[in-house]
């Protein structure tokens, strides 16, 4: 018994070394898997917080471009107002608009912490779930699609950048109405790849791609990206469609997140398909 | 004593805040070269300190890590195996009499030829590692490859720039 306890004691680095590497697997694998990372994300508070005291220092440094998009993005809007809608012919107009029911709400929040130069890159927001953003939320930009929301924290947001292999995110193609997933292996900031497109779908170069809609993460028809690329790899059943992202995502600095009004809805009626 | 334990505690948090505030913006070479420079804090570690301590401190530091950049496991692991081969890469470097006491993993102590052996090796191992374990797939390792070598060389770099900024000019005169 003695030699036992001596052999453990002069084996005990490695012994150490083994259960250090064991929980970090664990953590590893749990992270990957489930998208949710306890509490190992800077949705914590001491990360946001110190996050934020950057953002408030460096926040000045770009306020000329980010006005300039915000005053894009209202004009835009506003261009869809229907105070810029004058009648053409009186029997078309329609007085009362009651028969619309919202989708979505929108929470705007400010991009405290961004990596995209990673092989797996993740955001960090300044708000959480005191203003209503939970996990599994969408983030859109004023140009297009951000990542998804994976923790919340009551001041701060944890997100996965669609930079990241993570991401799967289903989209269309908005001229032939194909489906595809979004997939990042091209470890640049300014591309994406569509997979799951098949061979005989026609894809030209400049086609937008778009967000598929209806997995209560974006609406539909949020902008993607427009192809850049396609080739046909033999030996694969899809295409190789290349995108530019719509988004720069080195340069986000306020966003949107999606809250889809349905979702619950949407969820307990697939609850009931599966236990019958 | 206390004085070395609170010069590690302020090098640690120098070095994190250095790391999470201004190197993980750090955008050179369109992502092929991205920089961990806080692993300087485990390589500066006393050479007193027994692998154990050193274990338990690289796990802790790579949480830390963690926690700022939403990996959980991931810096951790690279840094408890930076931490396991250090205690057999000292000992393989160790000069013939062995460490004196005081003696210190720094430049102006050990001579710049000894530090950039030591400080290279287990740099490559930590991003061979994490660079590896971040892209959880085995379809471009070339490329991953080459990225964790610039990225080494890169923090090597800032790894010796920091040590000569830091090291007093007393210190310099007497190396």
């Amino acid at each position: 018994m003695r030699d036992l306890f001596r052999f453990l004691f002069r084996v005990r680095d490695t012994l150490l070394f083994i259960a250090l590497m064991l929980i970090a697997s664990m953590l590893l694998y749990s992270g990957n898997m489930h998208h949710r990372a306890q509490a190992i994300n800077s949705s914590n508070a001491i990360a946001g917080t110190l996050f934020n005291w950057r953002k408030d220092v460096t926040e000045y440094t770009n306020l000329r471009e980010v006005n300039e998009r915000l005053s894009a993005e209202n004009a835009a809007w506003r261009n869809r107002h229907n105070t810029a809608y004058a009648p053409v012919a009186e029997q078309f107009v329609r007085i009362n608009d009651t028969i619309h029911r919202q989708l979505y709400t929108y929470v705007p929040a400010k991009v405290v912490n961004a990596t995209w130069h990673k092989q797996r890159n993740f955001i960090t927001l300044d708000h959480g779930s005191t203003a209503g953003i939970g996990p599994r939320m969408g983030v859109i930009g004023p140009d297009g699609i951000v990542g998804v929301v994976h923790d919340v924290s009551a001041h701060f947001a944890s997100v996965i950048s669609v930079l990241n292999p993570d991401v799967r995110t289903s989209v269309r193609l908005s001229r032939t109405g194909h489906f595809g997933l979004l997939y990042w292996d091209t470890n640049d900031p300014a591309t994406a790849s569509v997979v799951d497109i098949p061979k005989h779908v026609r894809v030209a170069v400049g086609d937008t791609v778009v967000t598929m809609g209806g997995d209560g993460v974006f609406p539909r028809d949020v902008p993607v990206g427009v192809v850049r690329s396609v080739e046909e790899p033999p030996g694969r059943p899809d295409q190789a469609i290349v995108i530019t992202l719509a988004e720069d995502l080195t340069r986000s600095g306020f966003v949107y997140v999606v809250n889809d009004l349905q979702q619950a809805e949407r969820d307990s009626l697939q609850q009931h398909q599966l236990s019958p | 004593m206390i004085g070395t334990v609170a010069a590690n505690i302020i090098r640690f948090i120098a070095l994190m805040l250095l790391q999470v505030l201004v190197l993980d913006q750090l955008d050179v070479a369109n992502g092929w070269m991205v920089p961990y420079l806080y692993i300087l804090f485990l390589l500066m570690l006393p050479f007193e300190l027994p692998a154990w301590a050193v274990l338990l401190i690289a796990a802790a530091t790579g949480l830390t890590m963690d926690l700022f950049a939403s990996t959980p496991g991931m810096h951790m692991s690279a840094c408890v195996v930076m931490a396991f081969a250090r205690k057999r890469l000292l000992r393989l470097m160790a000069p013939r009499e062995g460490y004196e006491y005081g003696m210190r993993p720094t430049v102006p102590r050990m001579g710049l030829a000894w530090f950039a052996t030591y400080a290279s090796v287990l740099i490559l191992i930590h991003h061979l590692w994490l660079f590896f374990v971040e892209l959880h797939r085995f379809d471009s390792l070339g490329a991953t490859f080459l990225r964790a070598l610039l990225s080494a060389a890169f923090t090597l770099a800032l790894c010796l720039l920091a040590q000569f900024l830091t090291s007093s000019a007393r210190e310099r005169g007497r190396a």
